[in-house]
């Protein structure tokens, strides 16, 4: 039976080129999307996988219980709490302190060859030997039991060590960094995947830092928060234990502040517990799934539609002794093959989707789908749950026609008003497609807000770099040579600019209760930073070259005024370290500081003069559209004022757009766009063909009412009074939930207002598409003559 | 709601190996008529009695493992699945019934010889004659060799020679002692029959065999 059912159907198909395409292309796009958003989803979940130790590596963070803090937790810690409080605990194996290389790693340090030709290289850090015993570390030279044994060694990634040594062969070699110091390459590791939390370009030996750094009693400094540790638990270890017992380790010093242990398999998905990362893949899983619910509704009310034909056959059978079990498994079996067929089809389109996908999220999200077993059984449970659910109604329905009826072709008619299964269906159809649209919609112009947010500073015309130097004295000589070019507009150092977090410590103010202390950020600047970065003075003054004395002032932001409780601030008193007054002299104008994703926090800015800083950030302010002259001239001043140290200018964008935040959303947003579109496509599938079949039966009406002269508009009317009920049916569902997920939303601190149009013009697609087609009916009836709509079947 | 009487007090007995003729003008209930005789439908009120067994109140499983193999239909306009070759078509009710495919494979080829459409297994009713398309649903009907065959206008689409042979098979059948009720417009072909039943308005209003005229005999 089975066989000819197959035959049957394939001749079907043969014979209805058109419907069948539609059924099955309404199936593949569904299954498509699913396995695309699968895929991404899975993917979030393969960070840092590679590591062998996987499940028992462990990064050491921190708590801090202070009011006003949004950055509540931290993995930035201090290097005493793992030389003193980790080191003796029975329940870990193995530690790592670590610390970035070059202060801090996004402004990157210089390696050479040759001390001529400098490359700056971002995201080298000193690390203990452990960390190739934590992490899993491929070396293409050189052994990692002895790579960072020795004081200035040097472990290279290949990237970086194939940009050094072009020809290879780069052990035992020698590295210049900043031109000041000698490596000996003792390794080279193949590049760490690019799934991972950590990803280090380079490698110090951590018994180089005090002697490179020059810091001494760093590892019994409780005060620092710079370094960072990961732990490798002994089998069968509880990290809980480590928590509990470390929890109070810095009751000395900030009694807020906890330590804890956060495991590896969390560092990517939620390190925070801010619940962002487990929202957006909810709210991914949960969109794809309803595609494929909305593709299988499509199928659902498609393949009920495409029943009417096959009346005869039915009756047929039917009277030849086939009883409603036979054809309800008919009926199944076909669904299953039409399911499966689209199904296969939707994984050739994913497939082939892989390497546009790739480049248009910038990411290695997709890889092969059949490599993935686990995947590939989701998916296959997935299409045979689909092909059961989605052939039930249809294979009921069909199966339960009276066969008398069934042979004379009657259309089965059913009941009027009420609510009808066929109802529900149309309604939820309607309400998934307007909820993704509107969805969409809410995601695109959420991260389209965080991208074109107003940063509060120029974040178009600087170049900056950073210099590591021993030069010492004032830079005034160079900022004057520089603005005799009129392409430079303004000169500054500082040792922060915006988008390379400063630190920052516990401070009381004046006015504050004696033991009350806020964490407030740290800059050091010179006088035209505020020029230079166009900030806005809310309050006050800009330090001035007019007044000696602003050495022992300071600028606070407005952020740090709201917190201190100050309606003026100029004038007012607060310490630093505890010690040292300093007076306001006035307020900057809130800028994002880190990222368009964190909240604003106190800031606190002191004045260098123009001093040089020996290990700052140099910035250049220049006139738009001169950037490529304004870069020239940059280069050869600061290559004569600074000959023996190595700088790379970049423009302030290379910051602002590589945020991790901002690229998070945007691969994001891109997904969502196209799940977007995809479910137009199936939405315009689905509603085609169930309006085609349901104005169907209303065609003969529509002819006598022709015949009788009634208006286009009136036939219009006829055929789409029912559905115009129903989309305002499905508004009621498909409004609050999409109201919910923006509420839901994860966005940090910069939240969009949602708007009303949003969820209307998302409304009005989805109408557009149903009274399309329903013009589309009412000109093909337009062309039939009336008479052949008349008579009798 | 509007109600209609198609049937009212029909009354009357078809004994073993009879062949049965029903007339009546369009809307009389004929149609109606066949569907309650071949379970394919119940009628409101009154008893039907099939070999002895009364199943007018059968549920639609029971009137369909009844129909299986002991009722075989013909219709006017064919109905032969477009999307089945002649074979698979012929082959249905024998699927029904789940027999092994050797087993079908025999019988059909055999009954399809028989129709004389055997050269035509391979091919689909579009591509055959009506009267082709006839025989081919007569051997559908056929196939389980069926104690009743019904048969609704079964020449009516069909010109006067391929009518005809389609008599003559009905004949051939009833010879060997299949039980046939037929519905015609035909009086010709009619009277080909044992005895002719006529409908009007819902009800039987004159009944009467090759003999002389019977008076109808009260059963249910």
């Amino acid at each position: 039976m089975f066989r000819q059912a197959l035959y049957s159907l394939l001749r079907r198909i043969a014979k209805d080129k058109v419907l069948y395409l539609i059924i099955i292309t309404n199936l593949a796009v569904g299954f498509a999307t699913f396995v695309v958003l699968t895929q991404f989803i899975t993917d979030q979940f393969n960070y840092d996988k590679y590591n062998t130790m996987y499940d028992r590596i462990y990064r050491l963070q921190l708590f801090m219980d202070q009011k006003e803090n949004s950055e509540k937790h931290t993995w930035s810690v201090t290097a005493a709490l793992s030389r003193k409080d980790l080191v003796d605990l029975p329940e870990i194996e193995k530690i790592c302190l670590m610390h970035d290389v070059g202060d801090n790693n996004k402004s990157g340090i210089f390696l050479s060859v040759d001390k001529k030709n400098q490359l700056l290289i971002r995201y080298g850090y000193y690390a203990d030997q452990t960390v190739f015993d934590i992490f899993t570390f491929r070396f293409i030279e050189g052994d990692p039991k002895q790579a960072l044994v020795q004081p200035m060694s040097i472990v290279l990634s290949k990237d970086v060590a194939d940009r050094l040594f072009p020809g290879g062969n780069a052990l035992g070699k020698q590295v210049y960094g900043e031109n000041k110091v000698v490596f000996n390459v003792t390794g080279v590791y193949e590049n760490l995947p690019v799934k991972s939390t950590w990803r280090p370009v380079f490698l110090l030996p951590m018994l180089s830092f005090l002697n490179l750094e020059g810091w001494k009693g760093y590892d019994n400094d409780y005060w620092s928060y710079s370094f960072y540790t990961y732990v490798l638990l002994k089998p069968n270890a509880v990290s809980s234990s480590v928590d509990n017992k470390i929890y109070s380790a810095l009751k000395d010093f900030r009694k807020e502040h906890h330590p804890y242990l956060r495991p590896m398999s969390k560092l990517y998905i939620d390190p925070y517990f801010l619940n962002t990362m487990p929202v957006i893949i909810g709210l991914v899983a949960f969109l794809s799934i309803l595609i494929l619910a909305l593709s299988s509704i499509n199928f659902i009310n498609l393949q009920t539609a495409n029943a009417t034909t096959r009346f005869r056959e039915i009756g047929i059978k039917k009277t030849a002794g086939f009883n409603r079990k036979q054809l309800w498994y008919q009926f199944m079996f076909e669904s299953m093959v039409l399911t499966f067929l689209g199904a296969l089809a939707g994984l050739f389109i994913a497939q082939l989707a892989f390497t546009p996908l790739n480049t248009m999220i910038g990411g290695e999200i997709f890889s092969g789908t059949f490599r993935n077993w686990k995947l590939v059984t989701l998916i296959f449970m997935v299409t045979l749950l689909t092909g059961i659910l989605s052939g039930l109604h249809p294979a009921y329905i069909i199966s339960s026609y009276n066969p008398v009826a069934a042979l004379k072709q009657k259309f089965i008619t059913e009941k009027t008003g009420g609510i009808s299964l066929k109802k529900v269906l149309v309604t939820l159809q309607f309400s998934i497609s307007i909820f993704i649209l509107i969805v969409g919609f809410t995601i695109y112009r959420q991260t389209q807000y965080m991208l074109n947010k107003d940063l509060g500073f120029n974040s178009q015309t600087i170049l900056f770099s950073n210099i590591v130097t021993n030069r010492k004295g004032s830079i005034e000589p160079l900022r004057q040579k520089l603005l005799q070019h009129q392409e430079i507009k303004s000169v500054c150092v500082s040792d922060y600019i915006p988008f390379i977090l400063p630190g920052g410590d516990d401070m009381n103010w004046e006015g504050g209760k004696p033991d009350e202390k806020v964490f407030v950020r740290f800059s050091n600047i010179s006088y035209d930073f505020v020029k230079t970065y166009g900030l806005k003075m809310l309050s006050g003054r800009d330090f001035s070259r007019d007044y000696n004395a602003d050495g022992n002032k300071c600028l606070i932001n407005e952020t740090a005024m709201r917190i201190f409780g100050w309606k003026d601030a100029v004038g007012k008193h607060f310490k630093i370290y505890g010690r040292k007054d300093v007076e306001v002299v006035g307020v900057i104008k809130d800028y994002v500081v880190s990222s368009v994703y964190s909240s604003l926090e106190p800031h606190l800015y002191r004045l260098v003069k123009d001093s040089i800083i020996n290990n700052g950030v140099y910035s250049v302010n220049f006139t738009p559209g001169m950037e490529k002259k304004a870069m020239e001239i940059v280069k050869k001043e600061f290559e004569q004022f600074f000959p023996e140290d190595a700088f790379d200018f970049s423009n302030i964008q290379f910051l602002t757009r590589n945020e991790s935040a901002v690229k998070a959303f945007m691969g994001f947003r891109k997904i969502i766009a196209l799940t977007a579109i995809l479910t137009i496509i199936i939405s315009s599938i689905g509603l085609f063909g169930l309006i085609l079949f349901l104005t169907q039966r209303k065609m003969k009406e529509v002819g006598i009412r022709r015949v009788l002269g009634f208006s286009f508009g009136s036939l219009y009317l006829t055929l789409s009074a029912e559905f115009i009920k129903l989309i305002f049916i499905s508004i009621v569902l498909a409004w609050p939930a999409a109201y919910y997920v923006y509420k839901v939303l994860p966005a940090g601190a910069n939240k969009y207002n949602l708007q009303i149009w949003e969820f209307i013009i998302a409304t009005l697609i989805i109408l557009l598409v149903a009274l399309g087609t329903i013009s589309f009916q009412i000109v093909r009836a337009l062309r039939v003559r009336p008479v052949d709509i008349l008579k009798d079947e | 709601m509007v109600e209609t009487t198609a049937l009212s007090n029909v009354n009357f007995e078809v004994g073993k190996g009879e062949f049965v003729a029903i007339m009546g003008p369009s809307g009389c209930g004929k149609s109606t008529l066949l569907n309650i005789l071949g379970l394919l439908d119940n009628s409101d009120s009154g008893e039907f009695y099939f070999e002895g067994v009364e199943v007018s109140r059968f549920s639609e499983k029971q009137r369909t493992n009844l129909r299986k193999g002991n009722i075989g239909f013909i219709f006017q306009s064919f109905n032969l699945i477009d999307e089945l070759n002649i074979f698979e078509n012929v082959e249905l009710p024998l699927l029904a019934m789940n027999v092994q495919q050797s087993k079908r494979k025999t019988r059909v080829d055999e009954i399809l010889e028989q129709m004389r459409i055997g050269h035509r297994r391979d091919h689909f009713p579009r591509q055959l004659s009506g009267g082709q398309q006839q025989r081919a649903a007569i051997a559908r009907a056929l196939i389980t060799k069926p104690k009743l065959i019904l048969a609704d206008e079964p020449t009516g689409n069909l010109d006067s020679s391929n009518g005809e042979q389609v008599m003559q098979l009905l004949e051939e059948m009833n010879s060997i002692g299949t039980t046939i009720i037929m519905v015609t417009h035909s009086l010709i072909h009619a009277e080909r029959a044992h005895r002719i039943i006529n409908l009007l308005d819902g009800h039987l209003v004159m009944e009467r065999s090759e003999k002389i005229f019977e008076p109808v005999r009260r059963i249910i």
